[in-house]
């Protein structure tokens, strides 16, 4: 961190702000850690806690945004302290997406649960700990203000997302097998979507951190590996196998 | 910034001599051969005020100053762009009002101090000895912190400078002072009381008053040392935007200590300290993401 205000004010309630972003990641990683648990177990009563947890995050991020606004307000920053104050903002609705996804994954597996236990949800909390290392990670890189972690982070989304296409494979050949699958596999594969979403967020945390550290974009085309958009669907090939 | 347009969005569609074999843009818009010539409908301003940079008008090279032994400025060197406003920043003492007043020469009214170095205006360096320093100051104006008018009507303030220079028929002089009066935004206030005292305006009038008497001698660059730091928001923000202004027509040097009124006003910034030039570069970049730890240091509200 650079050396302090001279008003000393200012510097608390950057530091406020800043804390208020890591209590957001924190919460952030506990709902997704959790949204996780309660597909692998079919722990309804736990997904429904991640669902209710949503409330406090959407509530810490209005408060931020008053910090942030008053600070911008008050303070007029400039150069480093303005990027500060801007990247909180937008980590803030980044991370609030996080949580979004996260309660949405809990409230389809509410949905699984209550179906007979499939053998394929099992490919889909591999893709979910993945996605949690990179919130963690990424959450690890703006505590420390460390962009070449965030570069890290943004690089491995790549990752994710050919996990993301791969499931996206395995659950249409699922459907195909067995019509009786397609329930349980169409909420596998909206929650499978949140997760990768959840690495894109990750993402563009780590280029606002970037953007925090250096005060210039990070500008790279980020590498893409989810190519299930481009997938064609025919289900007459499968009738034939 | 904009950048300067590589080719007029104004083609002729209908003219066969629209583009020219090597690419080359056309240089008119309508062909006189084209049957009906479509009006652009877009009217782009000239190519001068699409310039993203303009020529240097002022060139500072190396100047060092002295108040007797004490060295004010250790060598300092930047240029002041034509009809783009410069500003200086720096906490106090640390020679940004000094560099103004070399300038225009002011400092050679009080004894013992010297200046050494190079001032080209328009590459003529106005620091040579023996230079006609009436005809400098009249080329290079300069507005002051507080208000100084002088104790006479406030068209006499405006007339004053211009009766210095040249002897105009009163019909002519009344059309400069109107003209001076109207671009430092105070005609509407005072064209019904020209004859009243100056002192009588208001700070923030007397100070566009000082601005105006300092137009009406038709200068072609303008120093402004603190010229705001004395209003009201409201006066503060009537300079600003008078500042807008004239740096269509002028290049103006403007010292602050208001961060946010160097970062609103100038297109330049230079960041003075301890009498040495820490960082020069657009206003934009100071401000966001300066290169320099101390500027960054400084106009963040760090300096210890």
């Amino acid at each position: 961190m650079p050396a302090e205000h001279i008003i000393k004010s200012y510097d608390e309630e950057l530091a406020r702000l800043n804390k208020m972003v890591v209590e957001m990641g924190g919460l952030a990683e506990s709902q997704l850690a959790d949204a996780i648990e309660a597909v692998v177990k079919r722990d309804s009563a736990l997904a429904a806690r991640v669902v209710e947890g949503d409330a406090p995050v959407d509530q810490l991020e209005r408060d931020l945004d008053n910090l942030a606004i008053r600070l911008l307000a008050l303070r007029q920053p400039m150069a480093r302290d303005l990027r500060e104050i801007f990247v909180a903002l937008k980590i803030a609705s980044d991370l609030e997406r996080i949580c979004d996804y996260a309660a949405n994954v809990a409230k389809r597996s509410i949905a699984l649960s209550q179906a007979p236990p499939v053998q394929l949800v099992h490919a889909l909390p591999r893709m979910a700990q993945f996605a949690l290392v990179l919130v963690k990670d990424v959450i690890d890189a703006y505590v420390e203000h460390d962009a070449d972690k965030a570069i890290a982070v943004w690089t491995r989304d790549e990752e994710l997302d050919e996990m993301y296409s791969s499931l996206f494979r395995e659950f249409l050949t699922y459907m195909m097998e067995d019509p009786r699958n397609i329930g349980a596999c169409t909420h596998l594969l909206f929650m499978a979507k949140n997760i990768e979403r959840i690495g894109d967020h990750a993402t563009n945390i780590a280029e606002n951190l970037y953007y925090l550290v250096h005060g210039t974009p990070l500008t790279q085309a980020r590498p893409k590996g989810d190519k299930s958009s481009l997938e064609v669907i025919a289900p007459s090939r499968a009738g034939t196998r | 910034m904009t950048p300067p347009l590589a080719r007029p969005l104004v083609s002729a569609p209908h003219s066969s001599e629209g583009t020219n074999d090597d690419g080359a843009p056309p240089r008119q818009a309508r062909s006189p051969i084209s049957a009906p010539a479509i009006a652009p409908l877009v009217q782009f301003p000239p190519a001068a005020e699409e310039e993203a940079t303009t020529a240097i008008k002022v060139d500072i090279r190396n100047i060092k100053f002295f108040y007797g032994k004490v060295q004010a400025l250790h060598g300092i060197s930047l240029p002041l762009h034509d009809r783009r406003v410069t500003a200086f920043i720096g906490p106090s003492g640390c020679g940004k009002s000094t560099l103004l007043r070399i300038l225009n020469r002011i400092y050679e009214l009080y004894p013992g101090q010297t200046a050494t170095g190079e001032v080209y205006l328009d590459g003529a360096n106005i620091l040579t000895p023996g230079l006609d320093v009436n005809r400098l100051r009249a080329k290079i104006g300069m507005v002051f912190q507080k208000p100084t008018p002088f104790p006479m009507s406030i068209y006499d303030n405006v007339a004053f400078g211009i009766g210095l220079y040249e002897k105009l028929p009163k019909s002519e002089l009344d059309d400069r002072v109107e003209s001076a009066v109207r671009r430092a935004a105070l005609w509407d206030e005072v064209k019904d009381k020209l004859r009243d005292s100056g002192l009588s305006l208001s700070g923030g009038q007397q100070q566009r008053l000082c601005i105006a008497r300092a137009i009406a001698v038709e200068p072609e660059v303008l120093l402004l040392d603190e010229p705001a730091s004395a209003l009201d928001p409201i006066s503060t923000q009537r300079i600003e935007e008078l500042i807008a202004e004239l740096k269509t027509d002028y290049c103006i040097a403007i010292v602050t200590h208001n961060m946010q009124q160097a970062a609103r006003s100038s297109d330049y910034t230079a960041f003075l300290y301890l009498g040495e030039l820490v960082e020069f570069d657009e206003t934009e970049r100071i401000f966001t993401h300066p290169r320099e730890r101390r500027t960054e240091d400084y106009i963040t509200g760090r300096f210890g």
